[in-house]
């Protein structure tokens, strides 16, 4: 008595397009989103780079009022949301008539109001800090704006699992669907490009200075950025009553979680992580034609990764595409997975794969077929989508092409 | 999938600002003891208000020795004192055979927000490459509850929940979910807040704290004089478990979890609802859940905090969800012993409880002293009461439009 669930509608704010079409377009052209940081100065750190969006325009998305209000996380959210609701041809009929409901993921929360904050006290030493500033830190304040502007009744949840905040938030979108809690689910991630971030990174050494390279021998780490993607998912039943567009099929997700080392995964770890998503799903592993990598670009990420897909997948690990598009956007935090979850909805439903671009070097340990540097046609029936996160918080989705 | 699995509380931990540990707690709620002392953790005199629920007799070596202790911060720690007090308190060990059948769920919001915040002043104050770097992990959101699972070993899965006041009530429901789904057959449940100058500031400045002007503080819910919160911190955490797994090892059965809800008010913007449309759907939600009437609901723990208008939206919904036998149910308040302790508060109510349906006293809301027309429930005001319940309704609302709802059942075995 199990209800299928699929994706209806797709919300795209990233460094390479906004909107599903251009990100889409850019991602099959191998697009670098990657610039300079101008959100702050980087002259003390030891890298410039990142995934900054220059060509956002909240008025574009929201009334000047909300604009003002809220902070660049939420500004990101509320647009992906308006996109992926028109996208999905939901009117606000639809949305009174159903069970609605939102799941977000986050990684740092509203950190970006924190370094406001931080910075007027510690460097312009301002004795007040405004009242509306601080209203924004509470994290859960983007998805409450969402679900204000949409009229989204609820349930709410906002997820704070860091770099697999996206599928975790797909995820229980998925379950509120199975249990009867909503028809129809907003579901995906947002976060802004933090200073936070930036510089934790830096002092990890994780942070490449030109260039994110996954699975290449010379990769020199990941490229810290932003971005929001938001999906329309909805039950089955429901998108056929009111003939939505239908994009891709959920089949299920697994999670699991290292219980070993804050920043270090574990090839075991993640390894059950995609055997139970591919479980949930009731597939096995030879069912998967594309697999959307986590794919940092960090030395540790990709060796764990690869060798968890050798793990799971065995002999045909080198059968199976495996790409990262964190090569093109960098790593967009709490939005990574979700933007990722859109890559392969559009993946399924036209049979192209991203590449993972600047590959140049084979790596033995990351022996692969990465789908270097070009998009390939390639017939995608299932795909795996995985995340990894601080604190050994994993994350893998498994979508469906679309068969009535 | 629609058969209805029970979900049992099989273990408890908890760290108050009223006592450490299940037991203490609930005797400081029946006591009618308050948790408000000086604050000792960071410069108060920029606020003109001095006292808080800081738990100053909190050691965490007590609980989980000198080892790996040096780079947690608070919220950590004081969440994964009280994961070894419900591991404990249930007779639960973590082994190979168990580890992936169990997980983790925590609420919290402004947990990481002090770690967060030093980082970025770090950075700002001595330039970006004298950041230490090893303080870097305890920024992300869900490193308190990640390293519950890295202390104890728990693999099936690990989730951070942050929605504000309900946030300790939907990581509940969350777990009862992930248990009705038979991902796991039990998680370790709960909710995390810190003391610390940030959030401190931020209650302040919105102008949510008692004594802003200059008063004494004071935690009043439902008193006409109530004129703020006194902020607070602590942690719960819950083993809730599949009734059956837990009859099968053996466990000792506490309560059960009925039923969860949880439901958005488009009213509240930044500031409480007054309507209260979305608690009561919550509420509803909570019952239909949980296959029961209103009329079996015995006695409510409000999330009423001794401000304006949420000790208003709670009383308003109640009364409207149960008509004239509103005034009949108890609602307590036990934010008036422990404080405002955000996205803890939840899942220290739950706690509580399971506390009333075990031991059949309702604590009592505490400072109680001018009646408010406008919050003129039956509140239990300054003396716990001894009566058999059987159901509690928990209840947490939002000022960003978050509602939810839990109940509390007695386990049938427990008589």
């Amino acid at each position: 008595m199990t209800k299928r669930v699929v994706i209806t509608g797709l919300g795209v704010v990233s460094s390479i397009g906004i909107g599903w079409r251009d990100f889409w377009h850019s991602l099959l052209a191998g697009t670098s989103g990657i610039s300079p940081v101008t959100s702050f100065d980087t002259s003390d750190h030891f890298t410039r780079k990142g995934g900054e969006i220059k060509q956002f325009r909240p008025e574009r998305f929201m009334p000047e009022e909300d604009v003002k209000f809220h902070n660049r996380a939420s500004h990101f959210a509320v647009a992906a949301a308006r996109l992926a609701l028109e996208d999905s041809r939901l009117t606000d009929d639809d949305l009174s008539r159903c069970g609605t409901g939102i799941c977000m993921g986050t990684t740092l929360g509203s950190v970006q109001s924190v370094e406001i904050i931080n910075e007027m006290d510690v460097i312009r030493k301002e004795q007040t800090i405004p009242a509306e500033l601080i209203g924004q830190v509470p994290t859960h304040s983007t998805p409450s704006l969402v679900s204000r502007h949409f009229g989204i009744k609820g349930p709410l949840m906002m997820f704070s699992t860091a770099c697999a905040a996206g599928n975790y938030a797909i995820g229980y979108g998925f379950d509120l669907i199975q249990l009867g809690k909503a028809d129809i689910v907003l579901v995906g991630g947002s976060d802004p490009f933090s200073k936070v971030a930036f510089t934790g990174f830096n002092q990890l050494s994780a942070v490449a200075p030109e260039q994110c390279q996954p699975f290449d021998k010379n990769r020199k780490g990941m490229m810290v950025a932003e971005g929001a993607g938001i999906l329309v998912l909805e039950s089955l039943d429901n998108a056929r009553e009111r003939s939505a567009p239908i994009y891709a099929e959920l089949l299920g997700y697994g999670l699991s979680c290292d219980a070993g080392h804050m920043t270090n995964p574990s090839i075991d770890g993640v390894a059950t992580c995609m055997v139970k998503a591919l479980q949930a799903a009731g597939i096995d592993a030879n069912d998967v034609d594309y697999i959307s990598a986590h794919g940092t670009g960090t030395l540790a990420n990709d060796k764990t990764e690869c060798a968890a897909i050798k793990k799971v997948f065995g002999d045909r690990y080198r059968e199976i595409p495996i790409s990262s598009i964190k090569s093109m956007i960098g790593h967009t935090m709490g939005a990574a997975s979700a933007l990722e979850a859109i890559c392969c909805a559009l993946t399924v439903k036209h049979d192209i794969i991203p590449p993972t671009i600047n590959w140049e070097t084979a790596d033995p340990e990351c022996d692969v077929d990465c789908v270097p540097n070009r998009a390939r046609e390639h017939v995608v029936t299932i795909a795996l989508n995985n995340s990894y996160a601080f604190g050994g918080n994993n994350a893998s989705l498994v979508l469906k092409k679309y068969i009535a | 999938m629609n058969e209805k699995r029970n979900i049992v509380i099989t273990g408890i931990g908890v760290v108050s600002p009223i006592g450490i540990g299940k037991n203490a707690y609930w005797e400081g709620l029946i006591e009618g003891k308050t948790g408000f002392k000086a604050i000792t953790l960071f410069e108060t005199a920029p606020f003109g208000i001095h006292v808080a629920g800081e738990i100053s007799d909190f050691n965490p070596v007590d609980l989980l020795g000198k080892k790996g202790l040096r780079e947690l911060d608070r919220s950590t720690r004081l969440v994964n004192a009280a994961a070894k007090l419900a591991l404990d308190d249930g007779r639960l060990d973590i082994t190979e055979d168990n580890t992936h059948s169990t997980g983790v769920s925590v609420g919290s919001t402004f947990g990481s927000l002090h770690s967060i915040s030093q980082f970025d002043r770090q950075g700002l104050i001595d330039g970006p490459r004298y950041v230490n770097p090893s303080l870097f992990p305890n920024t992300v959101l869900n490193s308190p509850a990640s390293r519950i699972s890295i202390r104890f070993r728990i693999k099936g899965f690990n989730t951070t929940i942050s929605t504000g006041f309900c946030a300790g009530l939907d990581a509940i429901s969350y777990a009862c979910d992930f248990i009705r789904l038979k991902r796991v057959h039990r998680v370790l449940a709960g909710g995390v807040e810190e003391l610390c100058e940030e959030t401190f500031h931020g209650f302040h400045a919105l102008g949510c704290l008692s004594g802003s002007d200059g008063s004494e503080p004071r935690c009043c819910p439902f008193d006409r004089r109530r004129n703020g919160t006194v902020l607070s911190e602590g942690a719960a955490v819950l083993i809730l478990e599949d009734e059956e797994q837990a009859v099968r090892r053996g466990a000792h059965i506490t309560a059960r979890i009925l039923g969860c809800g949880n439901h958005f008010d488009p009213e509240a913007k930044r500031d409480f609802s007054h309507e209260g449309k979305g608690l009561k759907e919550a509420i509803a939600l909570a019952l239909h859940d949980a296959g029961i009437a209103s009329e079996d609901i015995e006695c409510i723990i409000a999330g009423a905090n001794s401000t304006k208008g949420l000790d208003r939206l709670e009383t308003r919904a109640i009364k409207e969800m149960f008509g004239n036998r509103a005034y009949a149910i108890p609602v307590t308040a036990i934010k008036s012993m422990i404080g405002e302790s955000f996205s803890a508060s939840g899942s220290l109510a739950v706690v509580a409880a399971a506390g009333i349906v075990t031991r059949h006293v309702i604590p009592a809301t505490v400072n109680y002293r001018e009646r408010d027309p406008e919050c003129d429930l039956d509140c239990v005001p300054n003396e716990s009461r001894q009566k058999n319940v059987g159901t509690v309704l928990v209840l947490a609302a939002d000022p960003y439009g978050n509602n939810s709802a839990v109940i509390v059942g007695t386990f049938p075995g427990n008589g």
